[in-house]
């Protein structure tokens, strides 16, 4: 498969963003993934790479110390359209929107945030988000699936 | 005894306010004002005055006026109206603006003052003890929201990694990426742990007694220093301790402990990985019936817009996973519950150093 799209993962939790890549390498070769366990160095990255060509999905935790997820959108939303373009943010959450305080589904911005990932983060969740997002077409999602057990 | 009530009289006659107070100045501690300007210029200065008799008849304002005037800005004190006019419409006015509790005739009968006094009282301590109550509550219930939206993440947060971690083990057949995952997940593991322990000293300091013991600094800090030897090794941070104990020293040692096993575990753990002159120092002196401690790092330190927020419940300054948010909000209890106080002086990439007083109890 050719390399449609990359990833940015940002979570405080070393286990988390490392079990997050893990699967995702699992499902897509040859994909880009980076890590970030600071959403601080995340966005100073984003600013680096300016506008890219390919779309990149950054799978985002909210609560973080220093600068949680929500300040993190904050500050992408300052970055120029071009720029915010090439990326969709899918929220990592805890809790699900229908158990968290309404501020997530409010919080955000529809066109930046996609959509929400519930704990723990799975192949299928980010799979069936991907199509719904037509992020992914039927094929990508099959040789994803074809992966699992 | 108790402290004698303290009554305020206001009555445009003189003769009344020195008749008054030759009655009641043996029992109670009694005011007295001539006008209303003097009567508000009373309440100003004593907010522990707790009864107030006012003459309904005055040049100017009404005792009814009066009372509705200070009901914003003094709304504690119990109020008594005196008058010799008892008609219908003036009872009503001075129950629905003046928020009276009592309408005692005039003139008045001794007993009739006693009672009024001692029924106002009594309502006096009933509301305030509610309104403590309720301060009290609003407090907890403050508290238990942040507790319970800290818990579901700091609790379910760990779990839901290592959920997520055991689902994909299942998958992984490389024997030295199963070490690293182990690895990480211990990690994880250990910082759940120590988010429970400091849990438990959180309710520790909420709700228990002090029990007060003569304290041997020097014990307690050769006990720490024997905690923090290894990691003072390992990682190279030169550890220094000074007490000067000169005299008796009373205090709870469970939050004395508490207060400096927390800043020193903090002041090794926040050190910068890549300075070659790490060092944590200790410093108690016993003087004059307090203890004075200081805390030194030569750690990362705090951003200064971070500091005023470093003693709340479940902040975290730091990117560093190890933190539980609970460490400093706890050693600011302790101190509190030991009537002391502490500072912070903080230097970004230099160190910080933190000054607690305590007082001997």
């Amino acid at each position: 498969m050719d390399k449609e799209f990359s990833f940015i993962i940002i979570d405080d939790s070393e286990l988390d963003c490392f079990v997050i890549q893990k699967v995702i390498e699992r499902a897509f070769k040859n994909l880009d993934i980076i890590s970030f366990q600071n959403a601080n160095n995340a966005l100073e990255a984003i600013k680096e790479q300016g506008v890219k060509t390919k779309p990149t999905i950054i799978l985002l935790d909210i609560q973080m110390p220093l600068m949680n997820g929500f300040q993190f959108i904050e500050e992408f939303e300052k970055f120029s359209p071009q720029i915010q373009d090439c990326y969709t943010v899918i929220i990592l959450s805890i809790l699900s929107a229908t158990r968290a305080p309404a501020d997530i589904h409010t919080e955000f911005n529809k066109r930046i945030v996609g959509s929400i990932i519930e704990k723990p983060f799975t192949i299928e969740k980010l799979l069936s988000l991907l199509k719904n997002m037509g992020l992914a077409d039927e094929k990508i999602v099959l040789s994803g699936k074809k992966l699992l057990p | 005894m108790a402290e004698k009530i303290k009554i305020l009289y206001v009555d445009d006659e003189p003769g009344n306010l020195i008749g008054f107070k030759a009655s009641f100045r043996v029992d109670y501690h009694v005011l007295t004002a001539v006008n209303i300007p003097q009567a508000i210029n009373y309440l100003d200065n004593n907010p522990d005055i707790k009864i107030i008799f006012c003459d309904q008849r005055m040049p100017g304002k009404t005792g009814v006026d009066f009372f509705e005037e200070i009901r914003i800005s003094h709304p504690l004190p119990v109020r008594i109206l005196l008058t010799a006019y008892t008609d219908v419409e003036s009872i009503i006015e001075a129950i629905n603006r003046g928020n009276i509790f009592r309408y005692v005739k005039k003139p008045w009968a001794e007993a009739d003052i006693l009672s009024s006094i001692d029924e106002a009282n009594k309502f006096y301590t009933a509301n305030s003890m509610l309104m403590v109550k309720n301060e009290e509550l609003q407090k907890a219930y403050a508290e238990l929201t942040k507790f319970a939206y800290s818990v579901s993440h700091d609790i379910r947060g760990p779990l839901s990694g290592m959920l997520g971690a055991i689902n994909l083990a299942g998958e992984i057949d490389d024997i030295e990426e199963i070490k690293e995952m182990l690895f990480l997940m211990g990690k994880s593991l250990t910082k759940l742990d120590t988010y429970i322990l400091s849990m438990h000293d959180y309710y520790s300091l909420q709700r228990g007694e002090l029990k007060i013991t003569n304290i041997d600094f020097n014990k307690i800090i050769d006990d720490l220093k024997a905690m923090y030897m290894v990691i003072s090794k390992s990682n190279k941070i030169v550890f220094t301790t000074t007490v000067d104990q000169g005299e008796v020293f009373r205090s709870d040692e469970v939050p004395l402990r508490l207060i400096l096993n927390n800043l020193l575990s903090n002041a090794f753990k926040y050190q910068d990985k890549k300075s070659t002159n790490k060092s944590v120092e200790v410093s108690i002196e016993v003087h004059k019936n307090q203890a004075i401690i200081y805390v030194k790092d030569t750690g990362i330190g705090i951003l200064g817009n971070h500091i005023g927020e470093i003693f709340d419940l479940f902040y975290r300054a730091n990117f560093q996973e190890a933190g539980s948010g609970f460490g400093l909000y706890n050693v600011k209890s302790a101190i509190l519950k030991l009537g002391g106080n502490i500072e912070v002086n903080s230097v970004l990439h230099k160190g910080t150093t933190f000054k607690i007083i305590i007082p001997s109890i």
